[in-house]
């Protein structure tokens, strides 16, 4: 008897780590992939880069990192038949991309940390049982500005109509993008920020030019963070996050979302119908949701995570970003809206309006 | 004689500025590549670290290599087949010669941007997914011209007598093409090729439009760097090394060449 | 000798394929009206009055006219000067100052903008002036080195004879260098004025995004509004206009010649 239990015990002993062994990690061995390529693309500055590199030694593949500017050049890129596997476009483009099947659901046998997800992220009208999309940063629109130049009570009860004083000609940053540019006066006039109607949309055009001509501001993209955290001028347009990295940076800047309302947009985690590997695209997903890969990049770029647990550290005591309110976006704000896709006429005439804008 | 002098004052004064512009940049980048700091501003130490994170950058060295292999596929390409092209143009009929001059010619006097598009049109159209084989059929199309603007002119100052000579000596069509034309006509191969690499090498606009998901060259990645990294400070100043390099090489063993021929003619 | 016609071959489809196709579906959608990318043939010439009639589009038309303008003139000025006395000097000194002219145009036009613009970061000075900095410095030396190449073609015994019959230098220089320099000073505008035209990066880039021209609003229609024909529309009027304005150099140049 004594004799029996001890060899089952050695058996036992040798099979188990054994068995480990060939489950690889979480059931998926990794030499399926060896010499693999995953084509990823984000938004620039979007990540901390040693989270990619961690997962390409984890599962021994290579990961192929690009980035692009805004939904529409995303949008067009992969009309073109381009191949990625993992995208990560906003909320209302993911809807685009669904009703237009370009996308494939996600394997959730292989994604099954979304418990993680931040209640903020949860439900989201464009895929409520996450099928496609698992959410990745989230933010809101608004304005990063010098409280040395702008007091505070100045700018918060202005709110977007700032963009209309002439005391700020000259020291004003865009950020260029049609859609945040329309809600920006859509809001301001009192509309909705997905609104179809023409007459609405025109007087935000109208809105849009008096800004131009009155403040005279630089459109820019990303420089706008570096530019702001050096106090190159006294306010601009931002992202949340973007806001959060540069009050970390400056603490003369502040950040305000203002009353008339603003945007609530969620950046997401896609797998594009013809992507080559799936299978890769889901656990990269997977990994980047988790805590360690969520942590790093969320202290990289100063966004508001997905991932519950480093919301709440990062904006808790001791965390980095303690503090700052820009980091946390405003969720329960009745003006706040999240962007739905626009119809076919407007996804075009809204960018070609923009384009006019920009150019008088 | 004081006027003369006071001329010749003058004119290398203007020309050491004119220098000083054009290299200010240049001496700029290469002296913040050793700062300590990320500033662009202030000079606080000195530093290699942006050398180090240049090479751990797999983006920024994958953009480089890329640059390198499609700048060479598309320099030889262009250029053996520019070459063929010019010495057939040169003994074609007027009529046939000048459309295609004036159709060769497009690439060039059409903006970067309009080729740009006119090429991912096409490949669109016809389905072909962009990718580095895209990138580089349209590198050799923008390069050819360049070749042939380069050889042709050199080709009409030819003597026609001499290969015709050779031709009646009993001398293969071929003979012919490689003993008498093209080591003529060499030098103007080797600058056609040149120019043709430096195009490749440079070209932002039309890379932007024909490159697929896994190519991007170094004016690619630079553009797509949205905030300033000074790694580009490393990258550029290593740049300026190569090219001074490779041109005082190019012009250095024509020169020792010719110092050894009039060694061996004493 | 007769069939070395053949080579041309191989290359004469090369031009079907990848110049005259690629140019044929730029006219395509810029005449028809549709959405993403998939062509319905409906011929329109909407695209192109789209563009004429709106004093905004126009407006960006002639600031890359203006821009290109500029550029081109400053390039001339201080270009000229340079290239007269690069002529003068000895042999060797003339081919080393085109070669340290020509260092610079291999380095990546990219960063040679950036550099530029962490240099300019260090001044307060309108978006403008930074603009036409970076442009005269990426097309300077196509300028000073077509000059430089009229002039040191020149006969020298020109300069003498003008001399010999009683000319001061400067009327030597104004009738006799000068317009026989001429034919560089076209060959350089080509140079620098048709492609300042289309240049959009360096006013991206250095502008500050204040400055929205032709290639921008190509960019802008091609890759965010996705409406293809309209870009391509712009890309026709903008191609059109420099095909044309290098005619009309090219016949100037031919007149000059003529004149003699």
């Amino acid at each position: 008897m004594k004799k029996m239990l001890a060899t089952l015990l050695a058996l036992v002993m040798v099979v188990l780590p054994l068995a480990g062994l060939a489950d690889g990690i979480d059931g998926i061995d990794p030499a399926e992939f060896k010499g693999a390529t995953l084509n990823v693309y984000n938004w620039g500055e979007y990540v901390d880069i040693s989270v990619i590199r961690e997962f390409e030694k984890t599962w021994n593949v290579q990961v192929n990192y690009k980035t692009f500017e805004s939904n529409e050049y995303l949008w067009l890129q992969l009309a073109s038949e381009d191949a990625w596997d993992v995208v990560i476009p906003s909320d209302y483009m993911i809807e685009r991309l669904i009703a237009a099947k370009k996308l494939q659901p996600l394997d959730k046998s292989i994604v099954n940390n979304l418990d993680q997800l931040a209640d903020g992220v949860k439900n989201l009208p464009f895929d409520p049982d996450n099928t496609y999309s698992v959410p990745y940063f989230w933010q809101t629109f608004g304005i990063v500005y010098d409280t040395t130049k702008i007091p505070v009570e100045e700018m918060e009860a202005q709110g977007w109509d700032a963009f209309h004083n002439p005391e700020y000609a000259g020291h004003v940053y865009v950020y260029d993008s049609s859609r945040d540019a329309f809600m920006m006066a859509e809001k301001a006039l009192g509309y909705s920020a997905n609104t179809v109607d023409e007459a609405e949309i025109t007087a935000a055009y109208e809105w849009l030019r008096t800004m131009h001509k009155t403040i005279r501001p630089s459109y820019v993209t990303d420089e706008v963070i570096d530019s702001m955290a050096e106090g190159l001028k006294w306010m601009a347009t931002v992202y949340s996050g973007d806001a959060s990295y540069i009050c970390s940076e400056n603490e003369d800047m502040a950040y305000c979302a203002p009353y008339q309302g603003t945007n609530i947009a969620v950046d997401a985690m896609v797998i594009p119908a013809n992507a080559k590997n799936p299978k890769l695209a889901n656990i990269f997903i997977r990994y980047m949701l988790d805590y360690d890969a969520s942590l790093a990049n969320s202290i990289e770029v100063g966004y508001a995570s997905a991932n519950a647990r480093v919301l709440e550290e990062l904006s808790g005591p001791g965390g980095e970003y303690e503090g700052i309110d820009a980091y946390i976006p405003r969720s329960d704000y009745e003006k706040d809206e999240m962007y739905v896709d626009l119809p076919k006429e407007w996804q075009t005439e809204q960018p070609n309006l923009w384009a006019k804008v920009m150019a008088e | 004689m004081p006027k003369k002098s006071a001329g010749r004052f003058f004119t290398s004064g203007y020309l050491i500025l004119v220098l000083l512009f054009i290299y200010l940049p240049i001496l700029y980048v290469m002296v913040f590549s050793f700062n300590d700091s990320k500033s662009m501003i202030s000079f606080s130490g000195f530093s290699l670290r942006w050398y180090e994170s240049m090479f751990e950058n797999r983006e920024m060295l994958e953009s480089i290599y890329y640059t390198l292999l499609v700048a060479l596929i598309a320099t030889v390409v262009s250029t053996v087949v520019g070459t063929v092209a010019a010495i057939g143009l040169s003994k074609a009929r007027p009529l046939l010669k000048n459309i295609a001059l004036e159709l060769n010619n497009l690439p060039v006097l059409n903006p970067d941007i309009v080729t740009a598009i006119s090429l991912m049109l096409l490949f669109l159209s016809v389905k072909i997914q962009r990718s580095i084989v895209t990138l580089t059929l349209a590198h050799i199309t923008f390069c050819i011209p360049y070749v042939i603007l380069s050889v042709l002119p050199k080709l009409r100052q030819l003597d026609d007598n001499v290969a015709e000579a050779a031709l009646d000596l009993g001398a293969t069509p071929v003979k012919a093409l490689t003993r008498v034309i093209i080591p003529q006509i060499a030098p103007a191969i080797f600058s056609g090729a040149l120019i043709a690499f430096s195009m490749s090498f440079d070209d932002f606009v039309i890379s932007f439009f024909t490159a697929g998901v896994d190519v991007q060259n170094i004016s690619m990645y630079v553009y797509s760097m949205k905030r300033f990294n000074p790694s580009v400070n490393a990258l550029s100043t290593l740049i300026v090394i190569a090219v001074t390099l490779i041109l005082v090489l190019a012009n250095l063993i024509p020169a020792l060449r010719e110092r050894k021929d009039k060694k061996e003619e004493v | 000798m007769k069939s070395f016609v053949r080579m041309s071959y191989p290359y004469l489809l090369w031009i079907g394929l990848f110049i005259v196709a690629p140019m044929f579906m730029i006219l395509l959608y810029a005449v028809t009206r549709s959405g993403n990318g998939t062509i319905t043939f409906s011929f329109t010439l909407e695209n192109f009055s789209r563009f004429l009639t709106d004093t905004t589009f126009l407006k960006v038309l002639w600031t890359s006219l203006r821009i290109a303008l500029i550029t081109t003139v400053f390039c001339i000025l201080i270009g000229y000067p340079a290239a007269l006395f690069i002529a003068r000097l000895s042999e060797k000194r003339q081919t080393l100052m085109i070669l340290l002219l020509t260092l610079p145009m291999w380095i990546n036009m990219l960063l040679k903008t950036y550099a530029w613009r962490g240099i300019l970061m260090n001044f307060d000075l309108e978006s403008e002036v930074k603009v036409f900095i970076g442009m005269v410095y990426d097309f300077l030396p196509y300028m000073i080195i077509q000059i430089h190449t009229a002039i040191a073609k020149l006969d020298p015994n020109l300069l003498v004879a003008a001399h010999d019959l009683g000319a001061s230098n400067w009327k030597a220089f104004t009738k006799v260098t000068l317009p026989l320099s001429v034919p560089g000073i076209i060959s350089g505008i080509t140079l620098v004025f048709l492609p300042a035209v289309s240049s959009f990066v360096i006013p991206k880039l250095l502008g500050g995004g204040n400055y929205v021209l032709i290639g921008n609003l190509i960019e802008t229609y091609f890759l965010v509004a996705g409406d293809w024909n309209f870009g391509s529309a712009i890309s026709l009027i903008m191609a059109l206009i420099i095909i044309l304005s290098m005619y009309l150099t090219k016949k100037l140049d031919r007149s000059d010649v003529k004149e003699e």
